[in-house]
């Protein structure tokens, strides 16, 4: 069905409107209000909740008409409507007051008061007298977690959770349950929601069923909250957020539209994982700095403190979490050969060739991923390490049951029809991983090898492809066979890449998806090589080939590309840095470590990088292993307190905006580094912003000035096109709802004077409830319509249902080279490479009688791989006890039953000393497809175990396990009692909120 | 075509069955069952059975009366190396007999098993369906037990399985007992239900007979419109026609339950007048018990009075007077009992059996069981009349998403016409007139209060002052 303008009369008037679209797309597309609950944009329409009735006239002589459902009836050429028709509105009225029959008159006390999408459509029929005289049903509500509440009371049967939870993100542990007017939505029984995405139901629940619980715990309404544009810094899709705060605390995260990335969803690291901002962890005071005045830290005092660095050369290590200014700005100030991005060597491999191949592929947003009808992924657990891709992904796989549908003519959004008549049937998705992961479930193929041979199955794929081409007679099982021969592959192995390679070759919009966090080079080059193969191939005759693939290669952390953008060939590896700090004793007074815990390092290498380093400074927002050990640590602001840009995987340069201002003296890494600049610059005074923009302190006051600075110093400098501030004539956006209540009350036991709202210069946005409106703004701090007080009123702001925002800005893209390869370092070397690969196949085979030799992968996991995220209390709650997936062969070896407690100890292979052991309680699941020489679990192995190791498992003893099982539960008490004590502190906090805090600016006098 | 010689059968669906001992497998080929499959397998093309179920002029005995040619032809049919043809298709049999009131398939599944397997042999061969469902009601313990006595030996004698009879034709007859809801016999929710699904009616489109069980076109069909295709392709279009005086052809069972003097069945000619039915099959009413009304075809349809006992049970007359012929089992209302009391029990009922899918049905039926028995206790309002046709109105046809709630509403709004008096009398005298207790309840309360009042105003007196 091809799209085009039709005209339709809603209530005489013409409209054009898509004619793909349903009738209440289209009206809401023209910024009509017509009331609907089981409908949702992303998730389309099924025709429960008969809120949006209206009049369908056959003509413009019918005066009579009949009801329909907008959300079930196609827009079609001429159509008249009506939605003011005094049936429809009656209807429409009713459908309320029957809902209101069992809904509780709990406004007041629910969280979703004041944001609720059945509060907004009740009062937007004209509901208000109650009619009905019996009693309501009631229902036990369930304990769904830490992190979702439950009140199904509320709940008004519309469908939309369990059509999100189970039919949209895959969710298996959630459902409907009974009939008639006690239908229930929960789970079997009590139990955390294990989905990944479970959080949303909190968005796409119209009233107050499921509720954030954190935010519940610590509550305030939508409209006294202080909002702005976000990024997520948890993984490297960047999801545009928006953040909540009140009295400096940081109260939850909303999803922020964006059609080409993360639409309407967030996944729960993303939208709880915010809670480090408020952890005990984070740093709050200056370390290493003589403070003058009583009253605060000043410029003078850091000059003071660093002024005998003048002239020093300083190394740096730089971060993916840090922002890409605070970035840039440290490698100027050190220099090129001086910066290290915070990679040990395999990680600089990884980065070069991932620059290499950004280089040479745009990767595909999250809309487009989900227009794929075919994917390939290879060693990345997306669904753990960028789970809203995951999601994507999910959503790519329905294309074949749309094409399906669509031959018997039923449209894709008509959802539930789809799914009746084509509900099974999926795009193929190939997985080739070293876990099991939560898309195996809709995987056509999944095929488990250790994380070396990767790169072997994708050159076979490669030969496949070349053999096709050349031979006219092409036959895929000989073909197949005869490089069997040439690399050691599994039947299994050779059956899966088979398929992938017949998929591949029907696939209209192939798409493959790598990543970095299994830190193979050679994979991504091998994928490099792939890609190249089709497209030259496909050059000379397009018709036998496979559609080129479109490439997603997913890094660690949320500016991991942003940072690779700033690789050369001189940048350094951690190892690299150490190896100078040894052997050039003289020439460098120091590191600056920026907002880096540097994971990848054993506490004795730390120990040892504290006892070389003549002078240790800090950047970070909270407690690593680095910062205690520092000399001078600086307070950073996190995402929520600070300004920046954040680069994703795709190369998109995104804006995070300060929601509020930290407490002094927290603030942006880049202010601290604008304040040292000119003490440690090996340029001297020159190198400051100080002389450049000489305006109040002699520093850069906002983000803008230090873009301008750096495009005036830096040829280096991405050239961003900014937002313009011109603060003095353009009227910025509120942060703050216009209903922020009781400005005077809020502080009324210290003052009843109302605080004075600064500008802050930084940014388009003030720290008031007076601005222009929403619909002006490219990045809405909140959302909110006249009528439309919930998250549904992003509908007003989008040019139509499912569109760009009506301000939408162009995406930017970073350029990333190729430099960093041009260092032999980096560079892989094809023997070397390959001869790794065949030796780590090559131990296929038990070593001796009683341990084997395999590898182990820990298994990605949402809450706690990515480090800012684990530091929330809630995440800590949902650590999982050891569990260890072994192959059916091991078992075996070792006589463990499925389930059994075991002790499993590891030691790095014979012949390399020291040897180094390590051993676990765990329990042991048996995976029947997993080749004997790889095992997974999701504990963590000491960073010094090489990944081949010998394994010896043995059932545990009661003691060893109850003494395990009491340290893990002491773990999660500790965790719940954190949380408990933190969300004191916060509350205890808000009865005495500095004044300053509330007027949001840092500028006190 | 081979057209029968005339024949004097009157009473094809039932002329067999037995409810003590029904026909095993050699009996009932001794009677000429299986014939029919055979004349369909051997001598017909599928599409040539398909014109003459739709020249017969059969209609869907379920209760809506759709054509059964029609429905069947809408399933695709593909040449047998059609690469595009789906790997399978269904025929379902309807036999979850939920009707309030109404028992008759239940005579025909117990009665002549056998028969049902013919004519799902002919209707599967018709449609090219090579696996086939009798969806039954849970409760029907009997009938499945016979059913799978029948099913098994048609498996014996190769009626069923590959091959049957040599004739390159396969089926597959599986029997399935329903766990039990009332809205599995909307064909949807029970294809939904037979996939292991909630039993929530579907979206249509896609109708069942394009993408139905599993996605593939499937055809259900009502127990006793399956029955009449063995007879039909024995004995011919115009033996079939002629056994009905009306327009529609082929004969009905009707029968008739609540205070007549002879509750039961009968097989009679499609048309026969109501009062027939009533009062020459079922014996009129009870000694001392005058006729009030009754539902055509079970607990959703609208109350017909005495004035339309002369119209004839076809589905266009009954339409005609206000109400659907449904299953055609008469429930009849005598001047004892009372009718608010009647349309509040079948109210609950409906409110039970929602599936809870859309809001009219799932917040409307439960919401009209508050008012009515707020009514029937006495404590209505004569605001309430109102609220209850707005109820009506509100789970009409076209606003709810399937059809229970407006089949809910038939008894109600049918009732608010002709009761209107009952329900004025409930709310104007606080009581219900049929029931001579609640009356003498009601005189003691209204003595009591009055009592209560008093004391109440002495007591409030003395507190002033």
């Amino acid at each position: 069905m091809s799209e085009k303008q039709v005209t339709i009369f809603i209530d005489d008037v013409a409209y054009q409107v898509s004619s793909t679209d349903n009738l209440l797309a289209a009206v809401l597309s023209q910024k009509l209000n017509l009331p609907y609950f089981c409908w949702h944009p992303a998730m389309g329409s099924v025709g429960a909740c008969r809120q949006c009735a209206v009049m369908q006239f056959q003509d413009s002589t019918d005066d009579n008409g009949r009801m329909v459902m907008a959300c079930t009836t196609p827009v079609t050429e001429g159509m008249r409507v009506s939605i003011k028709h005094h049936q429809a509105s009656e209807f429409r009225e009713q459908i309320i007051a029957a809902m209101m029959t069992n809904h509780p008159h709990d406004c007041p006390v629910c969280a979703e008061g004041g944001e609720c999408h059945l509060q907004d459509m009740t009062v937007m029929t004209g509901h208000s007298v109650r009619e009905y005289q019996g009693t309501k049903r009631t229902f036990n509500n369930q304990y769904l977690g830490e992190l979702i509440g439950h009140e199904m009371n509320r709940c008004i049967t519309c469908y939309r959770c369990t059509r999100f939870y189970n039919d949209y993100a895959g969710g298996k542990d959630f459902g409907v349950f009974g009939s008639k007017n006690q239908v229930y939505f929960g789970r079997h029984r009590d139990g955390a929601l294990a989905s990944e995405f479970s959080g949303n139901l909190v968005e796409v629940c119209p009233t107050g069923v499921f509720s954030n619980k954190v935010f519940s715990a610590h509550y305030t309404r939508k409209w006294d909250l202080q909002s702005a544009p976000s990024i997520c810094s948890h993984c490297a899709v960047g999801c545009n957020l928006s953040i909540g705060e009140r009295y400096g605390t940081v109260r939850r995260v909303m999803n922020r539209y964006n059609a080409e990335l993360n639409g309407y969803f967030l996944c729960d690291r993303g939208r709880f994982g915010i809670g480090f901002v408020n952890a005990e962890q984070r740093i709050r005071r200056v370390k290493g700095v003589n403070q003058q005045s009583p009253v605060a830290l000043t410029s003078l005092d850091i000059a003071k403190a660093f002024a005998h660095f003048r002239n020093k050369s300083f190394l740096a290590i730089g971060s993916a979490r840090a922002s890409l200014e605070a970035n840039f700005y440290l490698k100027q100030i050190v220099g090129a050969e001086q910066f290290c991005a915070g990679y040990n060597d395999d990680e600089m491999i990884v980065a070069a060739q991932h620059a290499q191949l950004l280089a040479k592929h745009k990767p595909p947003s999250l809309a487009a991923i989900e227009a794929s009808d075919f994917v390939f992924i290879v060693g990345e657990d997306i669904t753990q390490t960028a789970p809203r891709m995951a999601l994507s992904v999910r959503q790519a796989l329905r294309h074949a049951a749309k094409a399906k549908a669509a031959k018997l003519g039923i449209a894709s959004w008509q959802d539930s029809a789809v799914r009746t008549s084509a509900g099974n049937e999926l795009s193929p998705l190939f997985l080739l991983q070293s876990t099991s992961t939560k898309l195996d479930d809709v995987a056509e193929q999944s095929l488990l090898l250790p994380v070396g041979q990767f790169a072997n199955c994708i050159r076979v794929l490669t030969a496949l492809l070349q053999k096709s081409v050349l031979n006219r007679h092409f036959d895929l099982q000989q073909a197949l066979n005869q490089l069997a021969t040439q690399t050691p592959l599994t039947e299994h192995a050779q059956a899966f890449i088979g398929s992938l390679f017949e998929a591949l070759c029907q696939a209209q919009q192939p798409l493959i998806i790598a990543g970095c966090s299994s830190c193979q080079g050679q994979t991504l080059a091998e994928i490099e090589h792939l890609l190249q193969e089709i497209k030259q191939r496909s050059a000379a005759d397009a018709t036998q080939l496979p559609k080129l693939p479109q490439l997603a290669v997913v890094p660690v952390s949320a500016n991991s590309v942003g940072i690779l953008s700033l690789l050369d060939e001189h940048t350094l590896s951690i190892s690299q840095v150490l190896a100078k700090l040894k052997h050039q004793k003289n020439t460098f007074q120091g590191v600056i470590v920026l907002e880096q815990e540097l994971a990848s390092l054993s506490d004795s290498e730390i120990q040892q990088l504290r006892a070389i380093c003549p002078t240790l400074i800090v950047l970070d927002h909270s407690s690593t292993r680095l910062s205690v050990l520092a000399d001078i640590l600086l307070p950073v602001a996190a995402v929520s307190e600070g300004d920046g840009h954040y680069v994703n995987y795709q190369g998109q340069v995104q804006r995070f905006y300060q929601v509020h201002a930290p407490v002094l003296p927290i603030q942006e890494s880049w202010r601290w580094l604008d304040t040292i600049a000119g003490t440690l610059t090996v340029n001297g005074a020159e190198f400051s912003a100080q002389s450049q923009t000489n305006k109040k302190h002699g520093l850069c006051q906002s983000l803008a000035e230090l873009h301008h600075y750096f495009r005036q110093t830096f040829t280096d400098w991405p050239q961003l096109v900014l937002d313009k501030i011109d603060a003095g004539t353009t009227k910025a956006f509120a942060r703050m709802p216009h209903r922020a209540s009781g400005r005077t009350a809020q502080m009324a036991n210290i003052s009843v004077h109302e605080a004075k709202t600064t500008q802050k210069i930084d940014d388009s946005l003030s720290f008031s409830m007076e601005g222009q409106p929403l619909e002006r703004a490219s990045d809405m701090p909140f959302t909110w319509a006249p009528g439309w007080n919930s998250n549904q009123s992003i509908n007003q702001f989008q040019r139509q249902v499912n569109g760009q925002l009506l301000q939408q800005k162009a995406a930017q893209y970073i350029t990333v080279s190729e430099q960093v390869l041009k260092n032999p370092c980096w560079q892989l070397t094809e023997p070397e490479a390959s001869s790794r690969v065949t030796t780590c196949a090559k131990q296929d085979h038990i070593a001796s009688a009683d341990s084997m030799l395999v590898s182990y992968v820990q298994q990605a996991n949402i809450y706690l791989s990515e480090w800012q995220a684990a530091q929330t209390a809630e995440f800590q709650m949902l650590r999982a006890s050891n569990l260890l997936s072994i192959s059916a062969a091991l078992a075996k070896q070792f006589g463990i039953t499925k389930g059994q407690w075991c002790k499993v100890v590891l030691s790095s292979c014979q012949g390399i000393t020291p040897r180094i052991s390590h051993s676990v309680i765990s329990q042991v699941v048996i995976v029947e497809q997993l080749p004997a020489n790889l095992m997974f679990g999701n504990f963590p192995l000491s960073p010094s175990l090489a990944p081949c190791l010998e394994v010896y498992i043995i059932a545990a003893e009661p003691q060893a396990l109850s003494d395990y099982l009491s340290a893990y539960n002491d773990q999660l008490m500790a965790a719940k009692k954190s949380k408990q004590a933190l969300l004191e502190r916060l509350k205890a906090n808000d009865q005495h909120i500095p004044i300053r805090l509330l007027s949001g600016g840092l500028d006190d006098d | 075509m081979t057209v029968a010689k005339f024949n004097t059968v009157i009473t094809p669906l039932t002329q067999w069955v037995n409810l003590q001992q029904p026909l095993d497998f050699t009996a009932y080929c001794q009677v000429g069952g299986y014939q029919a499959a055979k004349i369909a397998l051997t001598e017909y093309q599928a599409h040539e059975v398909l014109e003459i179920v739709k020249n017969s002029g059969l209609k869907g005995r379920g209760g809506a009366g759709f054509p059964t040619g029609m429905k069947w032809s809408f399933v695709p049919m593909y040449a047998p190396e059609d690469k595009n043809a789906p790997d399978n298709k269904y025929l379902i049999a309807n036999a979850d007999e939920m009707e309030p009131g109404t028992f008759k398939d239940r005579l025909l599944l117990e009665g002549a098993p056998h028969q049902l397997v013919e004519a799902m042999i002919i209707a599967a061969y018709t449609i090219g369906a090579n696996k086939a469902y009798i969806f039954l009601r849970g409760e029907y313990h009997l009938a499945a037990k016979r059913l799978q006595q029948a099913i098994d030996e048609a498996y014996q004698h190769q009626w069923l399985g590959d091959n049957i009879q040599g004739s390159q034709f396969s089926l597959n007859l599986y029997l399935h007992c329903s766990a039990g809801r009332y809205i599995c016999g909307e064909e949807t929710a029970l294809i939904n239900a037979l996939e292991g699904k909630r039993a929530n009616p579907r979206a249509k489109p896609p109708f069942p007979q394009v993408s139905g069980l599993f996605g593939k076109p499937t055809i259900v069909n009502n127990v006793e419109t399956l029955c009449n295709l063995p007879h039909i392709l024995k004995n011919g279009i115009d033996w079939f026609q002629g056994l009905a005086p009306n327009s529609d052809a082929g004969t009905k069972i009707y029968g008739a339950c609540g205070r007549v003097k002879k509750p039961g069945l009968w097989e009679l000619p499609m048309g026969v007048t109501l009062r027939e039915v009533l009062y020459q099959h079922a014996g009129g009413m009870q000694a001392g018990l005058a006729f009030r009304g009754l539902l055509p075809g079970g607990a959703s349809t609208d109350f017909l009075v005495a004035e339309h006992l002369d119209t004839p049970m076809d589905y266009d007359s009954i339409a005609k007077v206000g109400s659907r012929l449904g299953t055609g089992g008469l429930i009849v209302l005598d001047d004892k009992n009372c009718p608010v009391a009647m349309v509040l029990n079948l109210m609950r009922f409906f409110a039970q059996e929602s599936c809870g899918y859309c809001t009219p049905c799932r917040d409307g039926t439960p919401w009209a069981v508050e008012v009515l028995a707020r009514i029937e206790q006495g404590q209505g309002r004569i605001q309430d009349l109102d609220t209850l046709s707005k109820l009506c109105d509100f789970m009409w046809i076209g606003k709810t998403h399937c059809a229970l709630a407006p089949g809910a509403v038939e008894p109600l709004r049918s009732a608010l016409k002709y009761f209107h008096d009952d329900f004025l009398q409930h709310i104007e005298h606080g009581c219900c007139h049929y029931n001579p207790s609640a009356i003498a309840k009601r005189r003691q309360v209204a003595q009591s209060s009055v009592q209560a009042v008093t004391t109440s105003s002495n007591m409030t007196g003395s507190a002033n002052e």
